[in-house]
């Protein structure tokens, strides 16, 4: 062999004797994954940023089985197709664990892959109920279902005794799923409903929806999709002097819709899960929150964290981190976490899990309706 | 009455966005009279244009100055300057090295530039939806107060009359100076043009530069009128702008004007008598059916073969 050829040999083999040396260190990879950009991605952010504040906390007191847990931070945009990229990313780096996905529409695929693989996934957003139907023992949540929010919604309009309402969506599997709900309740409460309509998302022009909704002459309108869309209906709605009042799940509650819809977004209602970041049992971790300068009261904070518990708890419970051993733990135990006590049924749905009606302000902030 | 005006609003309606659809669709109209070539970049030129439309108007906010046509006016020539160098710099980058080759490779070249904006603006200004502020509010009411009322807000208003003082500049424009009528020669024979002394680069780059005019102008147009741009929009609308131009016929700017006020109304009418679903199915099956039996467009000139 010429000297070139043996340098490179050299050079290879210290190469791969560093890595395996490297490898001796002994981490937990959690997988985190969601909007980092997109239009939704200020969902996102509460996710990770729930998330890493667990993982810190978590290896501040000595990591799982004494080993330390490390995120690995992917993107899915909040679409599909993205969403099952990042989730063969995260097989191929023998990630075990994943915090994730955010929308529905993007846990749906990226979920067959993970129960696929063996990887152990906890959803702490997505809300359609679809996911947890299939019979999968891998996929768990730490938030409610659509077919708890809607009802919710639904029952409050009826309660408001109105004449007519208008269900609008944005034909993808979380808007239309929920908007669906919501339209099934009133059905059985017996609320006349004037339409049932969807919009594409993405479109920026409403004002033949708008004109639709002037001429049935409704008192409200539930929309079933997430806040971009939702702040330009509330801003063309309110320029052409509709009156109704509009209501949406949680996917629009957040300041960017004050940004878009202005003063439009006064009296906007909302469904949020319960104001974790208000309990006395969290004030610590809120405190904790402020000192690094981030928000808790995001509706997707504190699930996020929670994930990130359950998943240590469940490797230590269970003695192992193989993930079907993890996911019996977690569906035997009781676990007290920032969101209460959370205990699993069989398909992986939280057994209780509530929504409040809140209604929104032109400032970004809310307050519970009654 | 009622019924009657609720026709009426949802026509105002579909003439307003369908102006839009027009001014953008000129822009992709003339390129190809001229060079034969789809400017698939041209919706992120009108997205560019709506973006710095509003980084002017924050700018003034900041300054303190609230005279709102004088808002309007720096905004539309920062729009317009920018979007016209960005219509400019595409061309010279993306177009006029690979001219004369085969079709496909202007196309390809046009579809990346087109990516490549998208995600420019991505990254520059990030990717959430930002809010445009609300600066022209206020409408005419027509009707009684208790039924259906007919709005005609002044935005629209706006819209209608600029869009169409825009036209007619174009028009007299293209068929009174000197630099139209040179674009009228290169558009029916380049390489005569250029053997009879005309400039044929410059007048290609000055096309390139009036259509990223217009697509600026509607740029601040529909960002007011809307209310929100995020980097994708452009590329939604420009789909739609250049389905526009096809059913006018592509390469006919009355075609243009023409296809985008039909296709705006077919658009605003689906929405509003049958659903909002069915909107893109309907616009796009008027195209299909107008292609069928009119492949050149409605004012399109049929393509005569010389033998």
């Amino acid at each position: 062999m010429n000297t070139s050829v043996k340098k490179l040999v050299t050079a290879v083999s210290a190469s791969v004797a560093l890595m395996a040396a490297g490898q001796a260190a002994a981490e937990i990879k959690i997988g985190i994954a969601g909007p980092m950009t997109g239009p939704v991605a200020q969902y996102g952010d509460m996710q990770f940023s729930g998330s890493r504040m667990a993982i810190e906390r978590i290896n501040a007191a000595g990591g799982v089985m004494g080993e330390e847990l490390v995120a690995v931070e992917v993107d899915d945009v909040c679409d599909p197709k993205q969403a099952v990229t990042v989730a063969n990313r995260l097989v191929n780096e023998g990630v075990q664990y994943v915090v994730g996905h955010l929308c529905s529409s993007s846990t749906q695929p990226a979920s067959d892959i993970y129960e696929d693989e063996g990887i152990l996934m906890i959803t702490p957003a997505s809300t359609s109920p679809e996911i947890t139907q299939r019979g999968y023992e891998l996929v768990f949540r730490t938030i409610g279902l659509d077919s708890m929010q809607g009802p919710v919604a639904g029952n409050y309009i009826a309660a408001q005794k109105p004449e007519r309402v208008a269900v609008v969506h944005d034909k993808q599997q979380y808007g239309e799923g929920i908007a669906t709900a919501v339209r099934d309740t009133l059905n059985d409460a017996g609320v006349e409903i004037a339409m049932f309509e969807g919009i594409t998302a993405g479109d920026k022009d409403f004002s033949s929806l708008v004109t639709k909704i002037k001429q049935a002459d409704v008192d409200y309108v539930y929309y079933g999709g997430y806040h971009p869309e939702l702040g330009l209906i509330l801003r063309q709605a309110r320029q052409a002097d509709v009156d109704a009042k509009f209501m949406g799940p949680e996917g629009v509650g957040n300041k960017d819709i004050n940004t878009i819809a202005g003063d439009a977004a006064e009296g906007l209602l909302v469904t949020l899960p319960p104001a974790f970041d208000q309990k006395e049992e969290n004030q610590e971790l809120v405190a904790a929150f402020a000192e690094k300068g981030e928000d808790p009261s995001g509706p997707f904070v504190l699930p996020s964290y929670t994930a990130v518990q359950l998943i240590a708890e469940g490797i230590e419970m269970a003695d192992s981190k193989d993930p079907f051993e993890v996911a019996s733990a977690l569906r035997s135990g009781t676990f007290e976490t920032p969101i209460g006590t959370v205990q699993y049924d069989k398909a992986g749905d939280l057994k209780a899990f509530e929504f409040v009606v809140y209604e929104w302000h032109a400032d970004g902030s809310k307050t519970p309706a009654n | 009455m009622q019924d009657l005006l609720y026709f009426f609003q949802q026509l105002i309606n579909g003439l307003t966005i369908g102006s839009t659809y027009a001014l953008i669709a000129i822009g992709y109209t003339m390129v190809y009279g001229i060079i034969g070539m789809i400017n698939f970049a041209h919706g992120e030129i009108y997205m560019i244009g709506a973006y710095t439309a509003l980084i002017a108007i924050t700018g003034l906010a900041t300054l303190g100055i609230a005279w709102l046509p004088l808002i309007l006016i720096v905004a539309l020539l920062c729009a317009v300057i920018v979007s016209s160098s960005m219509g400019w710099a595409v061309e010279r980058i993306a177009y006029r090295p690979v001219r004369g080759r085969h079709r496909l490779i202007p196309l390809i070249s046009a579809i990346g530039m087109s990516i490549f904006l998208q995600n420019y603006v991505h990254l520059a200004q990030g990717s959430r939806n930002i809010g445009f502020p609300a600066l022209m509010e206020g409408s005419f009411r027509f009707g009684s107060a208790e039924g259906f009322q007919l709005s005609l807000s002044y935005m629209q208003i706006t819209i209608f009359i600029t869009t169409l003082v825009c036209m007619t500049i174009l028009s007299l424009f293209i068929s009174r100076s000197r630099i139209g009528r040179a674009c009228r020669a290169v558009s029916q024979d380049l390489g005569m043009a250029n053997l009879l002394g005309i400039d044929t680069n410059r007048i290609i780059s000055a096309t390139f530069v009036i259509g990223a005019a217009l697509a600026a102008v509607a740029g601040l147009l529909l960002g007011m009128y809307y209310g929100s741009v995020d980097p994708l929009f452009g590329f939604i609308a420009g789909l739609k702008a250049f389905t526009a131009a096809v059913l006018g016929g592509i390469g006919s700017i009355p075609g243009a004007m023409l296809g985008g006020l039909i296709l705006g109304v077919a658009e605003s009418m689906t929405s509003g008598y049958l659903s909002g679903e069915y909107k893109d199915v309907v616009s796009f099956s008027l195209l299909i059916l107008i292609l069928l039996f009119k492949p050149t467009g409605l004012l399109g000139k049929p393509e005569v073969e010389k033998i």
